[in-house]
């Protein structure tokens, strides 16, 4: 055990933090601390401006690998980059998805045509992308998908019907890559397949849906024979279900070490509230701040744990426990939060309903024990396959036509 | 000993129970977030039921009833999410004023107007963040230092306030604190009169998280009834159901706090400090519970403008923080536990002394 980063990682410190200085500057500026949690609709063009300034000096994947454009950066390295990018109050990363998950699951599962044509985007911030997994039927029960793929031979093109929903960022991104049902006669986890879909065209139309922040950055996403060419579905058809779930994997990897450090700016500006109002003198509010710091350094400390012991800087068995903890922790620093400002919580920053960074991160952490699997959802998961519990009794179920 | 309503307050209770759930919808309340938000008609519907002249004592043209007599009220108002501020008006402001009314002439005459159905009242607490509907009041109960100040609305230049909950509408009030006509109470009677509006806001705020903790239970119960996920109602999964038996396990052990502490406020709002607090504590963590659970059980739609659900929600996140958080109210109960003289023997049921050393208007 070597609890420290070595001389030549501490360059790179140097390195990361000396670039974001010279360039989180002039029309970059205003974007600091900005696009986080509940904030994700702000700024939504300077942010990819941003992703591409960030590309221009290499700091986009850069825990991918090299040969697909990436900075092959070690762990402690990205680490290491999330840190400082966090410190410099840089924006958060309109292009996570894409970063974060389209691209790890095209490296890992796609094809060499697929690698070549959407990497490079992603790599240069140029194309952003979005998510396609839930739907009005299929939520917890994610496996009821009922969104349709049916391959029309003549355009030689997969024509895609249905409808998704909660889908963060659609209106302003150019791919979507979605779970539709390749065999209509299946049900549950067969016969799904794994499409990467232009958003730009005909066949699909985006409605924003207006969350209790009063922002839109979910949307519902309804596909009316959307095109998807022949070779952008990863994998075979009805090989969806492992795609998907393979992409989970690197949901919880290297990405929670950035997210982290949003968390450590929100409790950093709460500390900061409770010394200047007077919250921090009583007791119970001192003890709870506490708590809070004593949570996040848990997560840290057991996602450096993991991926010191990982090889390709993702999570598997401890991914199971780790959405539970951080979605339940923030909940809690809402209303931390929230508690700190006492009276003042009530008021907004302006008419009409223009929220505080952290009332809007109070009301943002509702969704944060719902999305990507409900806290419920997690504890089944936890009890039924890392402890090897009994499973919940399910009721088997024929998907039903959704025309 | 009769921990009971009696009949005619019960009877009461249950009629303007029905009234409420028929013409409070959340269309309705909705609707009245655009503009200044005032449903001019459902508050003519209210005073022509005699709510807001409940309290106004007889002899100033009002039916003379007491806390105990609306405090089931006010939770059916939480209940539907009332945005009227009926019982702010009624049960905070009106009792304030009869307090106040053998020294002032204003007093009495606001009273008589409260009575007539012709003239609402906004109450603006030290503890509070703004004056919630200052701006659809005639007249507003303020504090300077500790003297009570009944001011003319179109004598005040009103600074509005957005609250987190759209249904709110809060003000800062500016207005000349020299005017001697102003004055309604010097800062001895003045200090005994926030200390004993406290008191009840704090009583009436909890009947009012209560409500909304219920509403926000029934609802929540409801939508894990219909909404299927594997095959069958998400309500049957018991990682569902606990959350709503947790919140009606809370709620319900809200309930004998609040009407115990209205009982109090009814005999002597004055003394009533332990038990105003005691019922706040316990109702706003019942309907802090009941949100975050509620929101849970509807999973993403819950977190959705589209959703009622909010309406309640963001009514108790908001009302929670008023008339004292929860850090007020239990520091309140230690320095009053913690005290050398405190006598909670077996044989203090009912009787909390109040103590005199915890001014609460400060």
């Amino acid at each position: 055990m070597q609890l420290s980063f070595s001389a030549e990682d501490e360059q790179f410190r140097e390195e990361v933090a000396g670039w974001l200085q010279r360039n989180l500057t002039g029309e970059f500026e205003q974007l600091k601390f900005r696009g986080g949690p509940g904030d994700e609709h702000m700024f939504p063009q300077e942010r990819k401006a941003w992703e591409q300034k960030l590309a221009e000096g290499g700091w986009t994947c850069v825990g991918w690998p090299r040969a697909y454009g990436g900075r092959g950066c070690s762990i402690e390295q990205q680490v290491i980059f999330f840190e400082e990018y966090a410190r410099a109050g840089a924006p958060g990363r309109v292009g996570h998805i894409g970063e974060g998950l389209a691209g790890p699951t095209i490296i890992a599962f796609g094809s060499q045509a697929q690698k070549e044509k959407y990497l490079p985007g992603i790599v240069a911030g140029t194309e952003l992308w979005c998510q396609g997994y839930s739907e009005p039927g299929a939520g917890s029960d994610l496996a009821n998908v009922r969104t349709r793929a049916r391959f029309d031979a003549t355009r030689n093109q997969w024509l895609i019907t249905g409808q998704k929903v909660w889908t963060s960022l659609a209106h302003e991104s150019d791919y979507c890559f979605i779970i539709a049902r390749t065999d209509p006669d299946s049900a549950a986890h067969q016969g799904l397949g794994f499409f990467l879909v232009k958003m730009d065209q005909p066949g699909i139309e985006i409605r924003p849906i207006q969350q209790i922040t009063g922002t839109s950055e979910f949307n519902e996403v309804f596909f009316d024979d959307a095109e998807c060419g022949a070779d952008d579905i990863v994998g075979a058809p009805g090989e969806g279900w492992k795609v998907a779930m393979g992409l989970l994997g690197f949901e919880r990897g290297v990405s929670t070490l950035g997210q982290q450090m949003l968390f450590q700016n929100e409790l950093d500006e709460i500390v900061n509230i409770a010394r200047d109002n007077g919250a921090a003198r009583d007791p119970v509010i001192r003890q709870r701040i506490a708590d809070a710091h004593i949570g996040l350094k848990i997560m840290r400390y057991n996602s450096l744990r993991m991926l010191s012991g990982s090889e390709d800087g993702s999570l598997q068995q401890e991914a199971l426990i780790y959405k539970l903890y951080w979605a339940s922790w923030h909940r809690d620093l809402g209303e931390l939060a929230m508690d700190v400002l006492g009276m003042q919580s009530e008021i907004l920053e302006a008419p009409p309903y223009e929220l505080s960074r952290l009332q809007s991160m109070y009301l943002f952490v509702r969704s944060d024990t719902i999305y990507g699997g409900t806290n419920e959802i997690q504890r089944n998961i936890i009890a039924e396959r890392g402890l090897g519990m009994p499973r919940e009794p399910k009721v088997q179920i024929k998907v039903q036509d959704s025309q | 000993m009769d921990f009971t309503f009696t009949e005619d307050q019960q009877l009461l209770a249950d009629s303007v129970a029905t009234f409420l759930h028929r013409e409070v919808t959340p269309e309705r309340i909705r609707a009245s977030w655009e503009g200044e938000g005032s449903d001019t008609r459902l508050w003519q519907q209210l005073v022509e039921l005699g709510l807001p002249a409940m309290l106004v004592p007889e002899e100033h043209g009002g039916l003379g009833m007491n806390e105990l007599d609306f405090i089931q009220i006010a939770q059916e108002c939480g209940r539907v999410a009332l945005a009227e501020p009926l019982v702010e008006m009624a049960m905070i402001a009106t009792p304030m004023l009869a307090q106040l009314a053998a020294g002032s002439q204003p007093c009495a005459r606001v009273l008589q107007q409260i009575a007539a159905g012709e003239a609402r009242v906004a109450i603006g607490h030290p503890l509070n963040p703004a004056v919630a509907d200052a701006g659809i009041a005639d007249w507003l109960l303020l504090a300077s230092g500790r003297e009570v100040h009944l001011v003319p609305s179109d004598a005040a230049t009103l600074i509005r306030q957005d609250s987190v909950d759209p249904s709110r509408r809060l003000y800062t009030p500016e207005w000349d604190r020299t005017a001697p006509t102003y004055r309604v109470a010097g800062e001895e009677a003045g200090a005994a009169a926030w200390c004993a509006a406290l008191n009840r806001g704090a009583v009436l705020n909890a009947a009012l998280l209560l409500g909304l903790a219920q509403g926000m239970v029934a609802q929540s119960v409801t939508y894990a009834g219909d909404r299927e996920q594997f095959g069958r109602p998400i309500g049957a999964n018991q990682a569902v159901k606990h959350h709503m038996a947790n919140c009606a396990v809370q709620a319900e052990f809200a309930r004998s706090p609040i009407y115990r502490a209205a009982y109090a406020v009814a005999q002597d709002p004055a003394r009533a400090h332990i038990a105003a607090s005691h019922a706040k504590l316990a109702a706003g963590e019942a309907a802090l519970l009941a949100a975050k659970n509620a929101i849970q059980v509807h999973g993403a739609m819950g977190y959705t403008w589209e959703c009622n659900l909010h309406i309640w929600a963001k009514r108790a996140w908001a009302l929670e923080k008023n008339w004292g958080d929860a850090g007020f109210h239990q520091e309140r109960l230690h320095a009053w536990l913690l005290e050398d003289t405190t006598d909670i023997g077996a044989e203090h049921t009912f009787d909390y002394p109040a103590p005199e050393a915890l001014d609460s208007a400060a």
